[in-house]
């Protein structure tokens, strides 16, 4: 009999085993945020931050020194003009902290731990002020040293997008399928601006207003005022914020189709573009050049007609904007055998950054 | 494989009941308990006749010829296999029977699971997936994100209630406590010293309470939503049987109908 107490206990262990094995992955788990300067590029990859000189690609600096799910970083961390580094966690612990972009070091006394939910957004520095938009539907306002210089603004819904402001208005896009307008000066919220599905990603400025995609696969228009137009449409779920670049505007939907709206006509500037995968990353204009990051893995440049100029595929797949740093462009893959890659504007691979063990 | 036959249909079940439901606050957490009844109705048929096997196997402990084999090749396994073998074959019993409806319930428990989580999208990773998951004829976009509070808890995350400063696990105890109460319930009153069935059955009111207690513990609490309703269900269906053993409730009161212990 002892050795059936002891079969069963073993099959309950067993049991407990694959239960565990096969709900996988850790509660909380996304790809990468990314950031640069001229100098450094910072890339937020689960446990930890790097640092990486963009000149060759190595490691400047690691935070924080060991790994732990009490903390994890996915956000696209944010430079500010005073020398910081901030970004908040989207682990068990939701603090908001600072870090010193040469050095890796904390910069705040203590963290920002305020914040009911794990932090998915980048904040936006906006006159000497933070605004960092939670997963708990709040928008937390904190001074450079982090602490709270007003009540926490609900916006309601989670907030996984960082703010964008025309220098007036600060603008938010919400997964409770609302966009909202709000002023920094008196902290007043706008009647919300319903774009018919959930919003991902952030919005983007114009000329004289606002472009904001979402999952009803519209784009809107929103002037200050508040007034809304869809202005064009997707076949699918759009994630990434629109590319406002003149007087064209590029977007991407989950259906891997990319579009180039003439603002001024409101017509395509191409019929049908559809590399190889959903697009969940922004795109990139630089120069006459547009890249596009798709979850197949493709890094891809386009002319202004649509036409690929170059196809690179670094390993894995790819959500992150990538961005520019100097003349290069760096790109964080997911799932693949380094963390960043650099290109230039040929296509010709600079340099990668494994971090370091 | 996997994706396709568990995952996808389960999350699509519970997105379609939650959008029925009218996708409000508490919705998602009437999904899960709608959504375990009707597992529970699919798979009627295979908890009765796990509740008609174990019967048959706690009455088979009593049977005279089956006590006399244990004796007489108590030393000679294979022997003491063939002819329990004989025995199943000549009462019609099946030995697995009674196991079936468990191992059922696994997959569902683990595709429930990342069901849950892929549903409610706590990050813009599991976002993505759900956007695949979906069938064509959801109209998610109008219900994503997901209302995950039900109650007092957030459906997507380990409940505890905050007493005196200290997290008091409630769901976790009351999965535990209906476990213990089903697994008990349906223990065999025994009076074979020998009683395989009813000794198992035993350990594992100790061990199955434990396990799923701390399952509750650990993963989202949804999944503990799904655990109590389908063993208060579980209760329910055997109860209607008239065989439960409502005094194995009490403490010391079963000792008397399970002389094994002794």
């Amino acid at each position: 009999m002892k050795t059936k107490k002891l079969t069963l206990l073993f099959l309950i262990i067993i049991g407990a085993f694959i239960i565990s094995a096969c709900t996988g992955q850790p509660l909380t788990n996304n790809y990468p945020g990314l950031t640069a300067d001229a100098e450094r590029a910072y890339i937020s990859t689960g446990s930890f931050i790097y640092a990486v000189d963009v000149q060759n690609g190595r490691q400047v600096w690691s935070y924080p020194e060991s790994a732990g799910n009490e903390f994890l970083y996915f956000a696209n961390p944010v430079l500010t003009e005073d020398g910081q580094l901030l970004i908040g966690s989207a682990g068990t612990n939701h603090a908001f902290i600072s870090l010193d972009p040469t050095t890796g070091n904390e910069k705040w006394a203590e963290p920002f731990s305020g914040a009911k939910g794990a932090w998915v957004a980048s904040p936006l520095v906006f006159n000497d002020t933070i605004y960092a938009p939670n997963t708990d539907g709040y928008l937390y306002v904190l001074d450079l040293n982090g602490n709270q210089v007003s009540p926490p603004i609900e916006i309601g819904g989670a907030l996984w997008s960082a703010p964008v402001t025309d220098g007036t208005y600060i603008y938010l896009n919400s997964l409770d399928h609302h966009f909202h307008i709000l002023n920094p000066s008196t902290n007043q919220l706008a009647d919300p601006i319903d774009l018919g599905g959930a919003a991902p990603g952030s919005p983007t400025v114009g000329n004289d207003g606002v472009y904001a995609g979402s999952f009803s696969s519209d784009v809107k228009f929103i002037a200050p005022n508040g007034r809304n137009d869809v202005i064009a449409s997707a076949s699918d779920w759009i994630w990434g914020a629109p590319a406002f670049d003149n007087e064209t505007l590029y977007y991407a939907d989950l259906s891997g189709n990319i579009f180039s709206l003439d603002l001024k006509t409101n017509r395509q500037n191409w019929d049908t573009l559809k590399p190889d995968g959903p697009v969940t990353a922004s795109l990139l204009v630089v120069g006459d050049q547009i890249y596009v990051a798709t979850e197949a893995g493709s890094f891809i440049a386009l002319d202004r007609d649509g036409k690929i100029i170059w196809e690179k595929t670094p390993g894995g797949k790819i959500y992150t904007t990538p961005v520019l740093s100097n003349d290069l462009i760096l790109v964080a893959p997911y799932q693949a055998d380094f963390a960043l890659a650099a290109y230039d504007a040929d296509g010709k691979q600079a340099w990668t950054f494994t971090p370091n063990k | 494989m996997w994706e396709l036959i568990i995952v996808q249909p389960l999350t699509n079940l519970l997105l379609w009941i939650y959008d029925s439901l009218g996708h409000g606050p508490h919705m998602f957490g009437l999904a899960i308990i709608l959504f375990t009844v009707l597992i529970k109705l699919v798979t009627w048929p295979l908890n009765a006749s796990q509740v008609k096997g174990a019967q048959a196997m706690q009455e088979l402990q009593n049977d005279k010829e089956w006590q006399d084999i244990q004796k007489k090749y108590a030393k000679d396994r294979e022997k003491l296999a063939q002819e329990q073998m004989r025995i199943y074959r000549e009462k019609g019993i099946n030995p697995f029977a009674s196991c079936l409806p468990t191992l059922i319930q696994f997959p569902i428990i683990i595709g429930l699971y990342q069901s849950i989580i892929r549903a409610l999208s706590v990050t813009p990773l599991d976002m993505l997936k759900l956007a695949r998951t979906v069938y064509p004829f959801q109209n998610v976009e109008n219900i994503i994100p997901l209302n995950s509070t039900f109650l007092w808890m957030d459906l997507g995350r380990p409940e505890s209630i905050q007493i005196l400063g200290f997290g008091l696990p409630t769901l976790a105890v009351i999965v535990a406590l209906t476990t213990w109460m089903q697994t008990k319930l349906t223990m065999p009153a025994s009076t074979n010293p020998n009683d395989q069935t009813a000794q198992m059955t035993r350990m594992m009111s100790i061990y199955m309470p434990l396990m799923l207690g701390w399952f509750s513990l650990t993963f989202a609490s949804g999944i503990s939503v799904y655990f109590i309703i389908s063993n208060i269900l579980g209760i329910v269906q055997y109860a209607a049987t008239g065989r439960a053993n409502w005094r194995n409730l009490i403490p010391g009161a079963s000792k008397q109908t399970s002389p094994a212990k002794k």
